[in-house]
């Protein structure tokens, strides 16, 4: 069984309007699949309101899907209760955007550290703490900052203490959420390499989820592109760079900068501004951004499906197959 | 008239933290010249955002203070300019956007007012001449339908819109210089290139010179003509974007460039630069960049080095191997802490 | 232009310094504290009532229940400092003695409220729903009695004695704890490293206690302080009332009771235990109030 994580056609929406009036939802995620097999890199990259985050949390089931199937190691954990989930969250750990905020101020590192071994394991406080000690050397921190509190180090620091703490537990699987995305530019590189360290030295599978598109092309191995609460496309990651199929992923990779002054790129730059997650358009919600917009696209939700091997988009323009369709 | 817009000798900027006086920014000196872009790159911490604050005189709800230097804007130096003269210089000849638009925008009025106030307070228009300006202001930052946005509160638009309308209003006057602390920051990727673009366009139709202040090199590479590398509150190095890029001179802007992954590089492994920023109030001795530098040598660890020209070029560096044409990596001399 | 905004980049300068481990945050907690010079003094009082409740017995000059009828009604004197009562007895000492009484009382009555209200208080706010919804209609049913009044109808269930005035107010003191407690929680559940522990499969027993709890324990210190002097007053309006002490007992209230009908010939009976009540009073009022400031984020050091 070589699929760790399986997500078939979920969806979910947030109540925010009650009372008087209709009710209003939010539809953060719309009718997504997707797969993380063992010891790989999945990415989730999109803009805000792109519903990744959510995602992360319904894959480890801190949210519950309104409809579909979350599937993990084979067993269906789309409707299990909170404490049938408990044992299963000891495979499935999760890496915070905010490394401040996501340590309690008031416990010292070793049993920040130690906490899933608490909650998960029968060990001793001694073998805990020993256990602690040996995972903050392996993320570069030394033993010695056990007994420290966190607000005596830096951010950096801070995610490498998060990072401990998912480790400690050796789950298979670790969704990071925007693990990089608050900490200064060269201190997230000292943090992907960590990362991709573990991730060799443990076969970790990793969900992770990023709006940046560069350091996502490093570290993934495979990619999903969402917008506005769709999968838009999935792919390999050369796949997906080299030959970007759907016109937003196209104009995703062109609106990144580079930071190299020689490259002068034809840029794509969109009109318009994200549309409401409440009120979401009609028929392909990418149509009113789209520079290659047909009527159809304004009337039906394009499938998402495979146009070529390893290489789903959900796309109009695709409809009759790859050669058929816009740029490559 | 000068080329030179903006010329900045010997800022120093102090923070009284408990009792005593950090150094924020510390004899920094740079110039604009007119038209140009000048990036003014950095972490958090360097002082880049408190050099832009020190710029404008926005110091006086902060614990900072300007302790000295001179900053010439044409002849005036700004230090020294009494209030009621800052006050028409800013929204005026100076104008600056910031980060989070969301709170440089009051809430509770309108755009139209807000667009209106500088436009009747600096250029004495009338309320109906201002109110069409407005509109046209809004219509030039790419905003559709102006007529109706003048009549929404700041929570009505998108992100981008805000700031769209924050650069509306920073143009409205015709400054000869616009300072963007961190305009694209908090933007998505696609209303960013939106975003930058529109910056390009108007600098080019208003003739402004733009100081950009960022964290992200690719934006830098993008949109300046020169580059500005500040570190714990000094200036390491300055240089035309091509020469930067192309042959860093001091190896904190080396590690900077290097570490930052970049589109379709397909390398294996992210270089990095090893320990942290370190904390203005305890900073070592010498080159505040020697204890994490790979190739410091005894001297940059006790001398602090100047801004030294770097031969045969307009750039500087802060460093003593500015002019060497080899550096010899020497393993950094950190304490072995991970950033 | 908006502060925020102007301010932005110079957070990350002045806040790179502030320290939040505990030892920092109990220097800096200090500091606040003692700049108010009322609440420093009120602290010293009750520190000195404490004292002397705790070692009472040691230095009570005479036995507080032994009638003299030799010396009925003395005024202030120089063998009794603060003159004697209508059955001969030593005020001073009856007091000193009464300071047991009124303290133990009112602290542990009190202290039952703290944990009774915080433990709903942790219910309702974390779980909500139904549980919260009963928790919050029962304290509001309490709330809408008059402390006093509500305190008197336990008594008069209950009997008179002591041990049922403290059982009268702590119940009419857990509503408040409740609603602050509860409180505090809501905005608690919304850290983040509470969603974390979640995420990690943390027991919800497990989260409340570790990961909020920890987070209301300023919030118990202040009100338990703010609310020991009104204990104080409503226990001593019971004693006073007859329904508390046995009159026999030194207990302060039971004091201005008796001394009333004397209060023509003999005002000193009544004066000295009220006033010991109204400066014990007072001064954990403002002891809570210098706490609660002193405890507050927003208020500069």
């Amino acid at each position: 069984m070589d699929k760790l994580v399986e997500v078939k056609g979920v969806k979910k929406s947030f109540l925010i309007q009650k009372g008087l009036g209709p009710k209003r939802y939010l539809q953060a995620v719309n009718d997504i699949s997707f797969t993380i097999r063992k010891g790989e890199t999945f990415s989730l990259v999109g803009e805000s309101g792109c519903g990744k985050s959510t995602t992360g949390r319904l894959v480890n089931r801190l949210l519950t899907p309104d409809s579909g199937e979350i599937w993990f190691e084979g067993k269906d954990i789309t409707k299990l209760s909170d404490r049938a989930m408990r044992p299963l969250r000891k495979h499935m750990q999760m890496v915070f955007q905010d490394p401040y905020a996501s340590l309690n101020p008031r416990m010292k590192v070793k049993d920040l550290v130690a906490e899933p071994l608490i909650i998960h394991t029968k060990l001793s406080a001694k073998e805990r703490d020993m256990l602690a000690s040996k995972l903050l050397e392996e993320v570069g921190l030394g033993s010695q900052h056990a007994e420290r509190y966190v607000h005596e180090f830096s951010g950096g620091q801070r995610q490498r203490i998060g990072i401990a703490r998912a480790l400690s537990v050796k789950p298979k699987l670790i969704i990071a959420d925007e693990p990089v995305s608050a900490l200064d530019v060269s201190i997230q590189s000292q943090v992907i390499n960590l990362l991709q360290d573990l991730q060799a030295e443990h076969g970790l599978a990793y969900l992770f989820i990023s709006h940046d598109l560069s350091v996502v092309e490093h570290i993934s191995d495979r990619i999903g592109v969402m917008y506005l609460g769709s999968l838009v496309e999935t792919a390999d990651k050369d796949k997906l760079y080299d030959r970007p199929l759907h016109p937003y992923s196209q104009a995703l990779l062109s609106a990144v900068p580079v930071p190299d002054p020689t490259v002068k790129r034809e840029r794509i730059i969109l009109s318009g501004d994200l549309p409401s997650p409440v009120n979401p358009p009609t028929g392909c919600r990418f149509h009113t951004r789209c520079p290659s917009c047909m009527e159809i696209c304004k009337q039906i939700v394009p499938e998402f499906r495979e146009a070529e091997p390893g290489h789903y988009v959900a796309c109009h323009l695709y409809d009759d197959g790859v050669q058929a369709g816009g740029k490559a | 008239m000068t080329e030179r817009l903006l010329d900045v000798q010997g800022l120093v900027t102090e923070f009284k933290r408990g009792s005593s006086q950090i150094r924020a920014v510390s004899d920094v000196s740079f110039h604009i010249n007119r038209r140009e872009v000048v990036g003014l790159v950095g972490e958090s911490g360097c002082g880049k955002s408190v050099t832009s604050l020190s710029l404008m005189r926005l110091l006086k709800d902060t614990p900072g203070r300007i302790s000295g230097g001179k900053v010439l804007f044409e002849d005036r130096d700004l230090v020294t300019l009494p209030e009621k003269d800052m006050r028409n210089i800013r929204g005026n000849e100076i104008a600056m956007i910031f980060q989070e638009p969301m709170t440089s925008l009051n809430p509770v009025l309108k755009i139209g007012k807000q667009l209106e106030e500088p436009l009747m307070v600096h250029l004495g228009l009338s309320r109906s001449q201002a109110k069409e300006r407005a509109a046209d202001l809004l219509r030039q930052v790419g905003i559709p339908r102006a007529e109706e946005v003048l009549h929404d509160y700041p929570h009505q638009l998108s992100g981008g819109m805000r700031q769209r309308v924050m650069i509306a209003m920073a143009i409205a006057c015709k400054p000869k210089l616009l300072i963007a602390d961190e305009p694209t920051t908090a933007l998505d990727v696609t209303i960013q290139a939106q975003i930058l673009e529109l910056l390009r366009k108007l600098r080019a139709d208003n003739d402004m010179s733009v100081l950009l202040i960022t964290h992200d090199l690719g934006v830098v590479a993008e949109m300046c003509d020169r580059v500005i590398v500040m570190y714990a509150g000094r200036v390491v190095e300055e240089g035309s974007v091509q020469e930067l890029f192309e042959n860093p001179r001091h190896p904190y802007t080396k590690g900077l460039i290097r570490s930052v992954p970049k589109l379709r590089q397909k390398v294996h492994r992210l270089e990095s630069i090893p320990g942290n920023v370190p904390d203005l109030s305890q900073m070592p001795q010498g080159c505040k960049f020697a204890p994490r530098c790979a190739y410091a040598t005894e001297r940059c660890l006790k001398e602090e080095p100047g801004l030294l020209g770097v031969e045969g070029t307009s750039r500087k560096s802060r460093c003593w191997l500015a002019n060497e044409q080899t550096w010899e990596e020497r393993g950094a001399v950190t304490d072995g802490q991970a950033g | 232009m908006k502060d925020e905004a102007v301010t932005g980049g110079t957070q990350a300068v002045v806040q790179a310094g502030a320290p939040t481990g505990f030892k920092q945050r109990f220097g800096a907690f200090m500091r606040k504290f003692v700049k108010q010079k009322t609440a420093v003094v009120a602290a010293v009082f009750i520190l000195i009532l404490l004292v002397i409740a705790i070692i009472g017995p040691l230095i009570t000059p005479y036995n507080p229940s032994k009638p003299n009828y030799d010396a009925l009604m003395e005024g202030v004197s120089a063998e009794h400092l603060m003159g004697t009562d209508e059955y001969g007895r030593d005020i001073l000492s009856r007091i000193i003695y009464g300071s047991r009484l009124s303290l133990s009382v009112s602290i542990s009555a009190v202290m039952i409220a703290a944990v009774l209200g915080t433990a709903l208080g942790l219910l309702a706010g974390y779980y909500g729903g139904w549980l919260d919804r009963i928790i919050m209609r029962g304290s509001d049913v309490l709330f809408s009695f008059p402390d006093l009044l509500l305190a008197i109808g336990i008594v008069a269930i209950l009997g008179p004695g002591l041990i049922n005035v403290v059982i009268a107010v702590a119940v009419f003191g857990t509503p408040s704890f409740a609603r602050i407690i509860r409180s505090v929680t809501l905005s608690a559940k919304e850290n983040l490293f509470v969603e974390a522990a979640r995420s990690m499969g943390a027991t919800n027993k497990r989260i409340i206690w570790r990961h909020i709890f920890p987070e209301t324990v300023p919030a118990i210190i202040v009100n338990i302080s703010m609310r020991i002097g009104g204990a104080i007053l409503a226990a001593s309006s019971l004693s006073f009332l007859g329904m508390g002490a046995s009159p026999s007992k030194p207990d302060w209230g039971a004091m201005l009771s008796m001394g009333r009908d004397y209060l023509a010939i003999a005002p000193h009976i009544v004066y000295f235990p009220g006033l010991v009540i109204f400066l014990t009073v007072l001064a954990f009022n403002i002891f809570g109030d210098g706490l609660r400031d002193a405890l507050d984020p927003k208020m500069k050091s």
